[in-house]
């Protein structure tokens, strides 16, 4: 059964993911950065947590996912 | 126990011995390049921290001496062919090569600081040589004010707003002679051009000729420089193989003769404490005890001793790349297992998943085979490139066998594709396996099953070698392990329950888990939480294994959430390979349909050119975003469950360290 409000849902999920994954890891690259100015061997740690945040935008393409199964 | 994937079997080594025999003892541990030191730090009556050996002195100030002759000729690194030295006849040359390097240095100093005030003086005296006046027309007045400086502008004017004033011009600057009384009104006649003062040059005469000379002066100057600087490179030539070799030999020397300085010492004996491979034990033991000391090897207490042993990795040649990124991380300490084999399957595999693709697979690896022989063995970049190049092989596996694509073009179209898509088939390439197992962008629900099946096999096997790791220490935590393993097998089955209408999930689920016994549990859990499908109730009660995690945390069951994110955590496999092949192949659609198919020669020459750059450019983004999220996987996900890290390097006394960050 074709839904164009499931659509709308996905393409919001997608957005609004994205936009949250974006705005944490400019949180914490930036402070890594900074970290990074004063002592080198930061990077590794700073690497993890900025990557961290990535799982939100993958929870958002998995909820896609399943929304899109109603679109078609 | 100590056997596979374990670091390095270590003995404690004791050298005892009277002081006279400290050097010897010094030099054959040197020689040797075994024994960790383990450092004395003096907090005992009898025995203190040694004096530096005697010649420790003058060997640092050597040293230092040619530390600064380097400077000065700018040797950085060996000529090829360097020479050997003998530390005996060091001294003399090092301080006549000092001396008379020294005396160079000071003279080109010096001739450059003249230099320095020449410049200075020429551009003092330029203006001044334009307007031709001579210098002491400019000076010693009572009643006149003198005005002298650039002018950003013309003067046009000058005349009529200052009519008793007397002007001298030249282009660009500009001298104005007022009396005294009308210099307010002057000043700010001349701001109004842009003026700004000039100091006036010391000196008599015309400028123009004192200009002349200094010109002169400066060629000269010039001339002497290059001299000096000519016989600098002379003695660069002749002595940089000299320097770096005897830089190489003293810091050898100085670190032995300030090897006292870890070593405990009384007033007539010596005591020598550190780790040795307990495969080289003997043959140390044997050799200071031929010099007529004591020494002695042997094991130490349990896994809970004070001092942990350092960590001496030993690895098979392939993976050794791959400690670098377990360094990265941290040291394994001597009493865990060691990732690096781990990390040798799953980060190449994970890479060659979210890459997926023959050509730049074929590519990474190529890379990988430049680096292993052309770069220098022991740079870092070596590693990584070495590192990425198992995982092009995976992707090159992964791009031939399972998803039949190359470049972001696939072999054989599949039978829903979109109709402008292409495929190699259309330009002649006839690729023998016709139907892929999966295609990234029709398969969706498998490639995210695939994903989970993934991240429950690596994670899966980090709580296994969690618990190898924790049943030597405690049990409690090792018994926490196994409920961790069993609520992820509760998930996994659970989520391969409601995949299973995939090709991939419905196998697992029918054949691979067919013995999973399928009765829906009774509550009306599946109901509530709107799965569409009926929660097993075996996967419920293997979930509440993560009750057993309370004894290794009082908030065990708030983790059944982490896992259950840790495995979706996954997805980003499917998510990077899905995403990089739809960018590849839409360049591909929109380059050959629109620039390179039934057009021009010259236009298809030009849509050839973007297509590779398009190409080089999702080759770097896909590089960069499968290593970090391979890298991130491992670290996050699954070191997190049985990796501490935290231990200390092997450094054997006498090792030169050459690794740079």
């Amino acid at each position: 059964m074709a839904d164009p409000s499931a659509a709308i849902a996905a393409a919001l999920t997608m957005a609004g993911t994205g936009i949250a994954t974006a705005w944490a890891e400019k949180v914490v690259g930036g402070a890594t950065v900074g970290a990074m100015a004063e002592n080198k061997g930061l990077f590794v740690n700073g690497l993890i947590l900025m990557v961290i945040p990535e799982t939100i935008i993958l929870f958002g393409v998995l909820i896609a996912f399943l929304l899109l199964n109603h679109v078609a | 126990m100590h056997y596979v994937l374990r670091p390095e079997r270590m003995v404690r080594a004791i050298i005892a011995g009277p002081r006279n025999k400290l050097p010897a003892v010094i030099e054959s541990l040197h020689k040797m390049q075994v024994l960790h030191i383990v450092d004395h730090h003096g907090e005992d009556e009898t025995f203190h921290i040694g004096k530096p050996l005697p010649q420790a002195g003058a060997l640092s100030e050597y040293l230092v001496k040619l530390r600064s002759v380097a400077s000065i000729l700018g040797v950085e690194t060996a000529p090829k062919g360097a020479e050997s030295v003998k530390v005996e006849d060091l001294s003399g040359k090092v301080v006549s090569l000092e001396l008379s390097i020294t005396e160079e240095d000071a003279a080109r100093k010096k001739a450059e600081a003249l230099l320095g005030d020449i410049d200075r003086r020429i551009e003092e005296l330029r203006p001044f040589a334009a307007l031709g006046l001579p210098l002491e027309r400019y000076r010693g007045y009572d009643t006149i004010a003198v005005f002298v400086g650039r002018a950003q502008k013309e003067s046009i004017g000058l005349d009529t707003s200052l009519p008793k004033a007397e002007v001298f011009e030249a282009p660009g600057v500009l001298a104005v002679f007022v009396p005294k009384d009308l210099s307010d009104q002057a000043q700010s006649v001349v701001s109004g051009f842009g003026f700004t003062q000039l100091d006036i040059p010391a000196g008599e005469g015309s400028p123009k000729a004192l200009l002349d000379t200094t010109v002169a002066d400066r060629e000269k100057w010039k001339g002497r420089l290059e001299e000096i600087q000519g016989r600098l490179d002379k003695l660069r030539e002749k002595y940089a193989a000299f320097v770096v070799a005897a830089e190489e030999a003293l810091e050898v020397e100085v670190e032995k003769a300030e090897a006292p300085l870890r070593i405990a010492v009384s007033d007539h004996s010596f005591v020598v404490d550190g780790w040795i491979p307990a495969a080289k034990a003997e043959g140390v033991v044997s050799a200071i005890r031929a010099l007529g000391v004591h020494a002695e090897a042997g094991e130490t207490g349990t896994a809970h001793s004070e001092q942990q042993p350092p960590t001496l990795l030993k690895n098979p040649k392939p993976a050794k790349p791959f400690e670098m990124l377990v360094q990265l991380y941290s040291t394994p300490s001597y009493h865990e297992l060691d990732p690096t084999l781990f990390l040798l399957v799953a980060f190449p595999i994970f890479f060659g998943f979210m890459i997926g693709d023959a050509g730049y697979g074929a590519l990474f690896f190529a890379f990988g085979m430049i680096a292993l022989f052309k770069l220098p063995k022991d740079s870092d970049f070596r590693k990584l490139l070495l590192i990425i190049a198992v995982g092009g092989f995976w992707a090159l596996v992964f791009g031939l066998f399972v998803f039949g694509e190359m470049f972001g073009m696939a072999f054989h179209l599949p039978a829903l594709a979109p109709p402008d898509e292409l495929s190699w088939a259309q330009f002649g390439l006839n690729f023998p396996i016709e139907e892929p197992l999966l295609h990234k962008s029709l398969d969706i629900g498998d490639m995210f099953y695939v994903s989970i099946l993934f991240g429950a096999l690596h994670l899966g096997t980090s709580y296994v070698i969690g618990f190898i790791n924790e049943i030597r220490h405690s049990k409690k935590h090792a018994v926490a392990k196994v409920g961790w393993f069993l609520c992820l097998f509760g998930l996994f089955s659970l989520l391969t329950a409601i995949l299973s209408w995939t090709r991939t999930g419905g196998w697992v689920w029918n054949v691979a888990l067919s013995w999973f016994p399928r009765q829906i549990e009774p509550l009306g859990l599946s109901g509530v939480l709107h799965l569409g499908i009926g929660i097993p109730f075996a996967s419920l009660l293997l979930i509440m294994g993560a009750l057993l995690g309370f004894l290794e945390t009082p908030i065990a069951p708030l983790e059944i959430g982490g896992q259950l994110a840790n495995l979706l955590s996954y997805l980003r496999l499917a998510g990077i390979g899905i995403g990089k092949a739809t960018i590849a192949s839409t360049f591909n659609i929109l380059i050959l349909h629109g620039l390179v198919l039934d057009h021009d020669i010259p236009i298809a020459i030009v849509g050839l050119i973007l297509l590779v750059f398009a190409h080089m450019l999702v080759f770097l983004l896909g590089a960069v975003s499968a290593a970090i999220q391979g890298v991130r996987l491992n670290y996050v996900e699954s070191f997190t469950k049985f990796y501490k890290g935290n231990g200390t390097l092997f450094q054997p006394f006498g090792m030169r360290r050459t690794q740079e960050a």
